[in-house]
């Protein structure tokens, strides 16, 4: 079945919304910062004219935020929030708190940069910070792909098997404050593809009191630990099966939902980069195509849990690979790239890699400058 | 590692890919239009260029569109950009615009923040305006011309002091290029308003669309 949809023109903060509002979450807290908040403005607006029935909990802190959002998932109910760069770097102790305690919240991650200097505009250097903390990380390209993503993001994150917060990350402006279509489905056929919060991860029950983040040892400390790593694996799984499931039921699918391949699957150049940068480098493709040049493009779609099995059997039939980051660990080089090197390595793929890092604090990438590099990277 | 291996210290030129007019896209889809649109924060410009993009969503020809506000400077009185950009299909791009085939300026005191040089020479640009600025005399440039502040105040849409001239310089738009219909923008204006507040900004529109004038530079 392929459900109805009104073609609607918003922005893509205002997708995440209306994501959030179909999905029905039971709890809400969250705290504005440039340039997610119009998104949480956008969910209070809905609760407070009775088209949400949520608690909307208004904090004095995105640390506040977010360890509402813990105790609201850990009582077993549907949780969301968002945020941004500073905001969720005030966040940093409950964000790995919650990934490490498996708790089930959905946050979406507006880019933006770091300061200093103090800058709004976008780079990944954010929610990159946060590779490490358990959380699944996906990287959207359009208004479209965040409204998706959130609603596929539920179901992920409130597997019992995954049991993980889910941080769907959108280039801030780009995506968050550009008008562009979106195929937006009703609420009730939303709601049937996302399903009641039914059997909860985790649920207080005061007959049974536990303890939350009490003291352990070593040796519970470390398989808690695997387990986690395990559930990475297992989500790996889930994300591809939710992206085909979302496929039959919507129409529309992300490559396999781990990494998205386009142009010709055998080429001379492949792009590798995420978020918008991806999706201009389409256009790149296209136009190198033309150009008679050989160049094709593998989009990293879920950057936690790594797709490190779908990378290394593309780069195996493809020679050289050219990863474009919008972020950078300093002293050593981007992640994306240092990530990839590590996959390619451990699995013996000779594929030569060249990293490129752009577009840092917002700093413009068009798909001249994507086109032009591949050019000189072919050409060494 | 030396410095020389790290990505980041790997830049190439920007004359590489910032092109003068490459118009690459539109040999390749000629279809795609790209617009530039300068005005004052608080007279509505951001809120414009959505509507127009919205209203080119409505279009037959078009069904896609793209309206990208330049953040960072949006305080009342400050020059703020923005772009739109229609096409028949879904647009990867999400850069400034950089050639424009039309422009938008919603105050003529910010003419100059526009490089025309970049504007292509068969568009239309569209100013807020009763003459033609000393700079296109005799450039041979395609002008449309409206009073928007009049217009706008007749109709009392006026906010903290600011003139909100952007739903009649769609209508200036509209008239202008021909690439959008009255009606759709018109549905895009009503869509977007409400019932309430639809009727003076259609108004404003239609009038703009009436008054507006063609003229060569």
């Amino acid at each position: 079945m392929v459900v109805q949809f009104e073609k609607k023109s918003m922005t893509g903060n205002d997708a995440a919304a209306y994501a959030a509002l179909y999905a029905k979450p039971k709890v809400i807290a969250a705290y504005p910062i440039t340039p997610q908040t119009t998104i949480i403005e956008k969910l209070s607006q809905y609760v407070d004219e009775g088209k949400l029935d949520a608690e909307f909990i208004i904090v004095e802190s995105e640390h506040s935020a977010l360890a509402a959002c813990m105790g609201a998932a850990w009582s077993g109910v549907r949780t969301f929030t968002a945020t941004s760069s500073q905001g969720l770097l005030y966040m940093a102790e409950n964000v790995f708190w919650s990934g490490y305690g498996r708790l089930p919240i959905v946050m979406p991650v507006v880019n933006r940069c770091l300061a200093p200097g103090w800058s709004i505009y976008q780079d990944l250097q954010d929610s990159m910070a946060f590779r490490d903390a358990g959380w699944i990380q996906v990287y959207t390209k359009n208004n479209q792909e965040v409204f998706d993503s959130i609603l596929q993001g539920f179901r992920i994150a409130e597997d019992k098997r995954i049991a993980m917060p889910y941080m769907p990350c959108l280039d801030g402006f780009v995506i968050s404050h550009t008008t562009a279509q979106v195929n937006l489905p009703n609420a009730e056929d939303s709601f049937n593809f996302v399903g009641e919060y039914k059997d909860p991860v985790i649920e207080v029950d005061t007959e049974n009191p536990w303890i939350f983040g009490g003291l352990v040892g070593p040796e519970k400390f470390n398989k808690d630990r695997k387990d986690l790593m395990e559930a990475m694996e297992r989500a790996k799984k889930k994300i591809v099966d939710m992206n085909r499931e979302f496929g039959e039921y919507f129409g529309r699918t992300y490559g396999n939902g781990l990494v998205e391949v386009y142009g010709d699957d055998v080429a001379d150049l492949t792009i590798v980069s995420m978020g918008t940068i991806a999706d201009e480098t389409q256009d790149a493709v296209d136009l190198l195509k033309e150009e008679g040049l050989s160049v094709n493009e593998l989009r990293i779609r879920t950057f936690r849990p790594f797709p490190e099995k779908d990378i290394v059997e593309f780069a195996k039939q493809n020679n050289k690979f050219l990863v474009i980051d919008r972020s950078v660990s300093f002293g050593h080089d981007g992640q994306l790239r240092i990530e990839i090197e590590a996959v390619l390595k451990r699995n013996n793929v000779d594929t030569s890699v060249e990293g490129r890092i752009m577009g840092l604090g917002g700093e413009d990438v068009p798909y001249t400058k994507i086109a032009a590099t591949a050019k000189k990277v072919l050409k060494e | 590692m030396s410095l020389e291996g790290f990505s980041y210290f790997k830049e190439i030129p920007k004359k590489l890919y910032l092109m003068k007019k490459t118009n690459h896209n539109k040999d390749k889809v000629e279809l795609m239009i790209e617009i530039i649109q300068i005005s004052r924060g608080g007279s509505g410009g951001v809120t414009g260029a959505k509507i127009l993009a919205d209203a080119a969503m409505y279009e037959d020809k078009f069904g896609y569109s793209q309206a990208i506000p330049k953040y960072g400077s949006e305080r009342r009185g400050a020059a703020v950009e923005a772009y739109v950009r229609f096409d028949n299909k879904p647009i990867r791009l999400h850069s400034p615009v950089y050639n424009a085939d039309h422009a938008l300026v919603l105050d003529e005191s910010l003419i100059d923040r526009i490089d025309f040089n970049t504007v292509s020479r068969d568009g239309v640009v569209i100013i807020n305006s009763t003459q033609i600025p000393e700079q296109f005399k005799g450039s041979g440039r395609k002008i449309a011309l409206v009073d928007a502040t009049r217009i706008s105040q007749d109709l009392g849409l006026v906010l903290s002091g600011f003139t909100l001239v952007n739903m009649t310089m769609l209508g200036a738009f509209a008239k202008g290029t021909e690439i959008v219909s009255l009606g759709n923008l018109v549905k895009a204006i009503e869509e977007f308003w409400g019932e309430k507040r639809a009727p003076k900004n259609v108004e404003a529109a239609k009038r703009a669309y009436e008054e507006t004038k063609m003229v060569i530079a």
